[in-house]
């Protein structure tokens, strides 16, 4: 029983992972809080679903994270463009975003596969005989690591260091004459194909498309990262996109294990708010433990005969 | 060569707080020239600078960089020509990426920006023997992030990032300012060697009147936004400290301050 929790999380984490990547180049790389998540990944279910129910999964896959990639751009055009607030650029495209991804899913708020053909029963085809059971892990497992590496590969050419200068210190990109407005649309780009590739593959793996799946999403990216930072530290850029995928598969193993004793689903929202909460809360606490310890040991020093 | 015509800049035009921060400037830069900038607080000192790099748009005049136009240029864009280093130290790098990337970054300058390696095999090596030059020991700590090193270390490493590829034109808003009085002698001098070796036409702002004289061959006085005084062969050469300071007073409407003695 408690296995079937487990796969099931660590399935689901690889999925989210994805996503994870794209609010990792957003949230650690550009330090902006983008807010098109919300709106992203669902758009990237949407469009999924729509080629998926014409028995164009493959297509599907391919176009959803361009519908991000296109996203993210009006969100890094409202921020540089037009100077909009950060996380108000990123409502703003969310909320626009709500009504687009209606008019995907032709104005039905959610559309089943369980009949249409999904990419993993293609790619159990061509996978070995005894690999054949393990498609729904291998296949996003297989993508994960393929995107990971292309994202750790980028971020060590002269655009990627150019996005990651951008984050880190905008003056010395400007001298450096690079122009930091178009980083920022590249970035936010970037970071919202890959959320909305994580929503079509989420779609594939539910087999349905939700106009509300994506509610929270933000939150649940940031949770994950934080999580994974926790355990694995900010030491390097690899480090830390590790550290992205590992607090993706933690979190939706502990979300796996909360509604596996029987918990109302009703509290899924609640409980992501609750758990990156205690992430950002943790380093604080932890802190404070440690000056109250130091504080209390001296204390206790200036006070030889006590004890 | 850099040429600003009646450069004037003023801040919140058309209001009571209307102030003229540049008025009328002009002067020209020849080519190699190194030339230091003095004046009080407010003369103008810092927003020349920002006028020229691009940080702040002209109100009117020109700025030529040789011979071109570059008034109406973005900051991002002058910088192909123009490499900076500001007061603070923080300011010229990027803390958490390392010193090679940082240096693979200004290595790039005016370059496209693609998806080649950042830092090169070949690059890595040309930013070793430029470390060892420096003597700061960076050459063995390429791979640390650059947040981790002091300021003169990072105002040491910012000076070689903006000459890596040697700049039509160097501008130092006073560089060593913020750091200690040691390092700050070692960072002056340092810029001189690279300035002189690679004869970068250089504008210095500076606060110390002693390096303004001391270092390179003309010195420009504002004061009040108004370009007051330009000092340079055998007048320049023969002026000390408090003679500059009588002919300050004599021309300006405000006092230099007693800082700048120092």
């Amino acid at each position: 029983m408690s296995l079937i929790i487990l796969t099931d999380g660590l399935r689901l984490g690889l999925i989210y992972a994805i996503m994870a990547l794209g609010i990792f180049i957003s949230f650690r790389i550009l330090n902006i809080p983008d807010l098109t998540v919300d709106g992203s990944f669902t758009l990237g279910m949407a469009v999924f679903a729509v080629f998926a129910m014409d028995g164009r999964p493959f297509l599907g896959l391919l176009l959803a994270p361009l519908a991000g990639l296109a996203a993210g751009c009006v969100t890094g055009l409202l921020l540089t463009k037009l100077k909009v607030q950060p996380i108000l650029a990123g409502i703003l495209t969310m909320t626009g975003l709500y009504s687009i991804n209606l008019l995907v899913m032709k104005e039905s708020p959610n559309i089943s596969l369980f009949n249409s053909g999904t990419v993993f029963s293609l790619a159990e085809t061509i996978l070995p005989g005894f690999l054949k059971p393990y498609v729904n892990f291998l296949f996003p497992a297989l993508v994960l690591a393929a995107l990971t590496l292309l994202l750790l590969l980028f971020l060590r050419t002269q655009l990627g260091m150019s996005l990651r200068a951008t984050g880190d210190n905008e003056a010395m990109v400007r001298a450096s004459s690079i122009s930091a407005d178009r980083m920022k649309i590249l970035g936010l780009a970037l970071a919202n194909a890959l959320v909305s590739f994580s929503g079509a593959m989420m779609a594939q793996y539910q087999e349905f498309a939700d106009i509300s799946f994506g509610i929270g999403m933000v939150v649940v990216g940031l949770a994950s990262i934080i999580i994974g930072e926790a355990f694995l530290g900010r030491r390097s850029i690899v480090c830390n996109v590790l550290a992205a995928i590992l607090g993706s598969v933690l979190y939706q193993i502990v979300i796996s294990l909360v509604f596996s004793t029987g918990l109302n689903t009703l509290f899924m929202k609640l409980l992501s708010a609750v758990i990156l909460t205690v992430a950002l809360a943790v380093p604080l606490v932890k802190d404070a433990v440690k000056k109250g310890k130091s504080g209390r040991a001296a204390v206790k020093r200036g006070e030889p005969n006590d004890a | 060569m850099l040429e600003l015509q009646n450069g004037t800049v003023v801040f919140l035009p058309g209001t009571v707080n209307e102030r003229v921060a540049l008025n009328n400037v002009s002067f020209t830069l020849k080519d190699g020239d190194f030339v230091t900038v003095i004046g009080s607080n407010g003369a103008g000192k810092s927003t020349l600078l920002n006028a020229v790099s691009g940080a702040y748009p002209l109100t009117s005049g020109r700025v030529l960089l040789d011979g071109k136009d570059i008034t109406r240029l973005p900051e991002h864009k002058r910088a192909r020509y123009i490499g900076r280093l500001f007061q603070d130290p923080l300011k010229g790098t990027a803390p958490n990426m390392t010193i090679e990337e940082n240096l693979g970054l200004a290595y790039g300058r005016g370059r496209r920006r693609g998806l080649s390696a950042g830092v090169k095999k070949a690059d890595r090596e040309l930013f070793r023997e430029l470390l060892k030059d420096l003597d700061l020991g960076l050459e063995d700590r390429m791979k640390t992030k650059v947040g981790l090193l002091s300021g003169g270390q990072r105002q040491a490493l910012t000076l070689l990032m903006a000459t890596i590829v040697t700049p039509s034109l160097l501008l130092l808003d006073e560089h060593t300012a913020a750091l200690d009085p040691k390092t700050s002698r070692q960072i002056m001098s340092l810029t001189d060697r690279i300035v002189k070796e690679h004869e970068i036409t250089t504008l210095m702002v500076t606060h110390n009147i002693q390096n303004a004289l001391e270092y390179g061959n003309k010195t420009l006085v504002l004061s009040q936004g108004r370009l007051i005084l330009t000092l340079e062969g055998s007048e320049r050469d023969h002026m000390t400290v408090e003679a500059l300071m009588r002919l300050y007073s004599a021309n300006a409407a405000d006092a230099l301050s007693d800082r700048m003695i120092l």
